[in-house]
Order: structure tokens, then sequence, then C-alpha cells
């Protein structure tokens, strides 16, 4: 067994344990403990999205047919995005572009800095973060949630496709930071994934 | 009476064989021919201002004598300054030695303040008098043996206020003024002897021999703090239960507000005794015209309040951990009064670190951390527990002793290696550890597709690749929103039997990068991930650091 215990005393009361005492120095010890049984592993796991953070939805955002998701982590930050009921989805062709350039400001330049996050604009739930385009028609997508916007997914400017590909992940449109208050008030108004599963008749999985 | 001093016996640091072959009536000798060597006339006008023996002994220079345990008595100063003078003129007298006579102690020396007569106000504002250093060593050795401390050595630490330098200097000017010439003392510089240095001579060894230890040349752990001060200490001085503080912190007590409020220092010119008033000339051609001749210097009411602080610098026990356990984190964490996890790393080795030292309090530091549901194994992560006022230092045996205790723990969750006492603190380790070194890590991985041969061929070949790790957003609500470059050094693939989507990844990182969001790309915020490079979604199961690589610990 292990090549070394701690126990060398001759305490009688040790000698039978089986486990090792000690730390694992012995490459065998160390893979017995690292290789994992097949018999316990899911096909599929529980993603690390499904894992960390409460997903909720809010259907016709504003606008019928404007879904968005607000994926919210346990230390409060909220990931918002296109749900997949979204009707920018239906046209032909899917999203073509994104634009974050909306109205006042383009919001793919602005620089959050330091823990304090300085200089992150405050915004309404309705405020808009960017445009999204398909050959038909285009799409206001909004903060959803009333807070600081800490981030913007300005890799859909080059790679609009994501969001046809995985909205619900590489797709993400910002992240917000919500006040406490502010949050509870809006979460009210949103609904769980297996609420918009049955609305839309879609698989919400993430 | 020539103005020259009499060659004494002693020269140098005397050792403590030397002291004690130096008898009481030897003592009493050199002492009193050391008075002697001094114009009476000058150890009248200082007794006569209510400056101590001892003060006197220092303005002159006189180093040796504080080691001396007798001190001068009143028929010792009768025989010096004649039979005639009735002493009760004069204002002042040293104490003497335990038992014999002692007089007029309630005067307070206006040069030391007390300080050299041992004369002092406790924390709690009364007066204490004792007779000797000895006494003084008394009090120190019950105050230790009542903690409990074990020592083998102390660093003596005396702080006094700054103004006693000005009381020399004052003193020393005038005494240059009027004396000079008799004393020999034209040149310039003022041979006295700081009240500290007195100090520090006259306590050291009768602290040595209560103790029963040596004051040692290199700093000891263990301090002992003699602090006189204007104003009442803070009474904070108890040690603190709780973990989070008890360390010893020197305390300022006073000594600002004493260096701005001069108001010991007005200005008069004096009369000596005799009425002649004081000549102000100067002898050595030195015009400083702005320098106060503030003799005699105030009348002193009250002594300084003496705190005495007896506790030891931080000691440090390191070596290096595992974790076992996906459900304990590694420093205490509690929200909204509930404990996340089971338990922690800290709290396990610190609860049987701090008994073996019987310290008040410990701080733990690691060279970085994992998570709370990532195993440390393979050689374990350094660490150090820094343990405040240990009343004893652990010896080799009592170490060996605790990292068994910690190992053999009901619950296995957590154990250590390479216990033992840090000389050197260790910091500048720790911090390289968590940020230069690299780490190696085991992490089970899902993927959405079946792994191919090519998978692992593309994953293995990669070596030094750079990746872009914007913040994870699992700490961005903490953390600086940046785009950190690390690299990845290497990674292997190991298959897992009975499966054709989960795997082994073995990989070796630069320090700070963030394994988890590697595989699953947190939402393609960290690039390149393993999903990306394999195309398609990947999860991260668990994760175990299987290696940090440092030295030394």
């Amino acid at each position: 067994m292990a090549d070394h215990t701690v126990q060398e005393s001759n305490d009688p009361e040790k000698q039978g344990k089986p486990e090792f005492l000690l730390p694992v120095e012995d490459e065998g010890e160390l893979r017995k403990l690292l290789v994992p049984d097949p018999e316990n592993l899911p096909a599929t796991p529980s993603s690390a999205v499904e894992t960390n953070f409460v997903s909720y939805f809010a259907p016709d955002f504003t606008k019928p047919g404007h879904d968005q998701y607000v994926y919210r982590h346990a230390n409060g930050l909220c990931v918002v995005g296109l749900a997949p009921g979204h009707l920018a989805f239906k046209d032909e062709g899917g999203i073509t572009a994104v634009d974050f350039n909306v109205g006042k400001s383009d919001r793919s330049g602005m620089k959050v800095t330091g823990k304090r996050k300085k200089n992150a604009q405050h915004f309404e739930s309705n405020t808009a973060i960017c445009k999204v385009n398909t050959k038909a028609d285009s799409y206001i997508v909004r903060c959803c949630v009333k807070g600081s916007l800490l981030e913007v997914n300005d890799r859909l400017i080059k790679q609009p496709g994501l969001l046809n590909s995985s909205a619900d992940r590489e797709g993400y449109v910002a992240i917000m930071m919500p006040r406490p208050a502010d949050w509870l008030k809006v979460k009210a108004s949103l609904m769980s994934g297996e609420e918009y599963a049955k609305l839309r008749e879609v698989r919400v999985l993430n | 009476m020539s103005g020259e001093t009499e060659a004494v016996s002693l020269s140098g640091t005397p050792t403590t064989a030397e002291l004690a072959a130096v008898s009481n009536e030897e003592e009493t000798r050199i002492l009193s021919d050391a008075i002697r060597s001094l114009p009476p006339q000058a150890v009248k006008d200082l007794l006569n201002s209510e400056v101590c023996i001892a003060c006197i002994l220092r303005l002159f220079g006189f180093r040796e004598h504080f080691h001396f345990r007798s001190s001068i008595s009143s028929s010792m100063l009768h025989s010096v300054l004649g039979e005639s003078e009735h002493l009760e003129h004069y204002g002042i007298l040293a104490g003497s030695k335990s038992g014999e006579e002692l007089e007029v102690q309630q005067i307070v020396c206006r040069m030391c303040l007390g300080i050299l007569q041992y004369l002092y106000r406790n924390d709690k504002g009364i007066l204490v008098q004792k007779l000797s250093a000895d006494g003084l060593a008394a009090s120190i050795d019950e105050m230790i043996k009542q903690d409990g401390h074990e020592i083998d050595g102390f660093s003596l630490e005396l702080s006094v206020p700054p103004v006693l330098l000005e009381h020399d200097n004052a003193v020393w000017s005038y005494m240059k003024k009027r004396y000079g010439q008799e004393v020999g003392i034209a040149e310039e510089t003022s041979k006295c002897v700081s009240v500290k240095d007195a100090l520090k001579l006259a306590i050291t060894y009768p602290i040595e021999n209560m103790l029963d230890v040596k004051s040692s040349s290199i700093p000891s752990s263990f301090r002992i703090r003699l602090t006189y001060s204007q104003t009442k200490p803070s009474s904070s001085m108890a040690k603190s239960p709780g973990e989070t503080n008890g360390s010893c912190k020197r305390r300022k007590t006073g000594m600002l507000t004493l260096l701005v409020s001069c108001s010991f220092c007005f200005c008069f010119f004096a009369a000596d005794v005799n009425g002649v008033p004081v000549r102000s000339s100067n002898f050595s051609g030195d015009q400083k015209s702005s320098e106060p001749c503030n003799f005699p210097l105030e009348k002193v009411n009250e002594p300084y309040y003496l705190a005495l602080v007896c506790c030891r610098t931080p000691i440090y026990i390191g070596g290096r951990y595992l974790k076992f356990s996906r459900n304990v984190s590694q420093t205490r964490w509690i929200i909204d009064d509930e404990r996340k996890g089971e338990s922690s790393v800290e709290e396990i080795i610190g609860s049987s670190i701090l008994p073996a030292c019987q310290g008040d309090s410990y701080k733990f530091h690691a060279a970085g951390r994992e998570d709370i549901d990532v195993r440390m194994l393979g050689s374990g992560r350094p660490f150090m527990v820094e343990v405040q006022n240990a009343r004893r230092v652990p010896s080799e045996a009592i170490i060996k002793e605790t990292e068994t205790k910690i190992n053999s723990l009901e619950e296995k969750l957590v154990a250590v290696k390479n216990l033992k006492l840090e000389v050197n603190n260790g910091w500048g380790l720790m911090h390289e550890g968590e940020s230069e070194k690299q780490k190696q890590y085991c992490s089970l991985v899902w993927i959405s597709r079946t792994l191919e041969d090519e998978d692992v061929q593309t994953i293995t070949a990669s070596k030094d690749m750079k990746v872009l790790q914007r913040t994870p957003i699992r700490v961005l609500h903490r953390r600086s929103p940046l785009e950190r470059e690390k690299i990845i050094h290497w990674m292997k693939v190991e298959r897992v039997a009975g499966s054709s989507q989960y795997f082994l990844l073995h990989l070796c990182t630069q320090a700070g990068t963030y394994i988890k969001e590697f595989v699953h790309g947190d939402f393609g915020r960290t690039n390149p991930s393993i999903g990306s490079i394999l195309g398609c979604r990947a999860e991260i199961l668990q994760l175990d650091v299987t290696d940090v690589k440092m030295d030394g610990f």
C-alpha cells in the first residue's frame, strides 16, 4: 500500500487503520484519487451555467417577440442575452450584424475599471444595449435589469453569428450588476426557464 | 579638588563575573570617588535643583556606574560634600539598596522624571517606587511568569519621551557655562549618557539575573518593552482572544504631544546658590545665541507613567498542506452568519498549532489558494501560520507532534507536511508562490461529442499556449474587469476507461490561471478554451491541484 506512513510509532490503535494518513506523494496513491469511476459519471452533466446561474426569462420585453434571458450568478451579476423564442431567430438567414451604437453612445466603447467598477453606467431595464440586424429587420436588445452595465460582448461585432449558434453562451449580449433592491423588483416580472419553455414550446437547455 | 576624574577599575561593559566580583564596598567606593571627582558646588547645585544622583553621574559621562546595584547613601554624601552640609537642603537623593535607609523619595528628579529613581506611575495611575533595578526586574519577572511565557532570551526595548534629551542639553549647557573650566568640559560635545542608555545599563543585568536568561545581541523574539510617557497609556494592553487580531502593536503614547509641547523649557537665567549671577560668556567660542539657558528645570510633581509590556513578536510555523475534501474552504468563509463548507484549512491547521505555541491568536498565509470544491493533492501547497504572542517557541519535537496530530484527525480533510519553525518569515516566498510559481492540475472534463484521437493529439501537442482570460464572471463582482494573458505550459489527455466523452486533462499553467474557465470558456470570455480548441461544448466536473512548483518549503 502506501510507501510511507506517518505512524512510525508503535501505537497499536493506529496500526489497524487502512487508509493513508499522509500526504500523497506516491504516484500510485495520487492516481487512485484522480481517476473517476465511470459508473458514477452522468451521460450529460449539467453545464457550468446550469450549476452556477439561475435562469430567468422575459418574453415580449417592451415589444412582442423580443424575448430575452437573464442568467443570474450567486454573486448577483446578471448575464443578459436573446432567448430562443426571439423573433430575430425566425428571420431568414438569422442575425447578420450587431451594432452597439445606440443613439446616445456606443456601448462597446465604455471602459469599466477597478474593483468598485467605476465609470460603469447606470441604466434602466429598458435602456438599449445594442441593435441586432437580420436581412429583414432590426431589433433592439435591452438591459432587462436595472443596474450598472459592466461589460458588453464586443465579440458580436465581428462574429454576429455567435447569436445564431449559441445565443445562450458565447452569444451573450452583456453583463449587468443590479443593486440587490433593484434585482428584487425586476425578479418579480421574470419567469423561470420551465415556464418559458412551456410558453414558447422550446427547449431551454443551457 | 582636582578636576580630574579618578580612574575606575572597570572598562567597557563588565561581564557578570566581573560585576559579581565587585563587592558592595568596592561599588560604594567607586561611586563616592566619582562624586568626589566633580566640583562639589556643581553637585550641590544639581542636587538643589532636584536632580538625582543617577542623573548627576550620567551627566558627566559615568557609564559603568549604572551597572552597580548599590547607590549613594546619605551618609556617603555627607562624606563627599562635607559634614557641615545639611542634607535636607538637598532636594533629592537616590534610593539605596533594598533594606537600607531611604530618604526623600517623593521628590521626582527633574531631569529623568523618576525613571532612574525607579519611580513611576503604573497603568492604573498608582505611584510605584522600586528600591532598585532589582525591584523593577522583579515586577517584570512576575509579569512574565503570570503570563506563562517560556523564554530563553529577551530583547529590551526602552522608550522615553524625547523631551528628556532637551533636559540633558539644557543642564549640560548650564554646567558648561558655569563650571566648564573646573570640570574640564570645555569641549562642546556632551559626554552625557542618555536616560535610555543609563536605564538599559542599569536594568539589563538585574533582569537577566531575575529571569535566569541572557539578553542577546541578536534580537530575541521575546520583547520586554518599557514605555515611559507623560500621558496615561491606553488600557488596551489586554490581549484580545479573537483570531483576527491580538498582535503586539507598538504604543506611541504621549510621544508626539511631548515633542510639540515645550512647556518644560522656558527661558530664564538662573542665579547660582551663592547669589552670583551666571556668567553669560561663552568658553568655547560657540555662539549659539538661540540656545536657551533653561536651568533649573521646571519642578516635577508626578513621575512618568510606565507601561510594561512583555510579549513575543510573531513566530511562524510553515509547511505544505493537502486538502482531500471538496467541502472545505481554505480560509474561514462565513456569509450571513452561515459557514460555507464543512470547515477550513486555516482552522484545522491553526487550531492545532496555536495550542502548541500557546499563543494568543494566529493568521494563516498560503502561496495561492484553491476553490472550496478543488482538492489540493500531490506535493501540497506551501503555507505559514503566524502565531501572535506565543508563550513558548515550540521545539522540533512538539512541532513533529503537532504534524502528527493534524494528520491523525478523525476526518481526513486536511494533511500537513514538512511542518517546521520558519526563521526568516518567508513572506517573499508566499507571495512569490502565489504570483510566480507554476501549478499543475488534473481536471475531469466532458465534451459534447466523442473524443477522437486527433483531439488528443491537438491538445497534447500544444506547448506554452497563450490564453486570454477576461475576469471570470464568478469573481467579477470583486475583482477588476481585466483581460489577463496566461500561459498553459503543457497538457496531457488521459482517457477514462468506459467513456467516450469524458477524459482527464492534466495541465501545467502559469500562476493565476483560471482552470475552470479555461475548460468551459466562461461564455467565450476565455480564449482559447478546451471547448473552442475542440470545436464543441466542454464542461469541467472536478478539479484537483496536483503540484505547486515551489522549492524551499
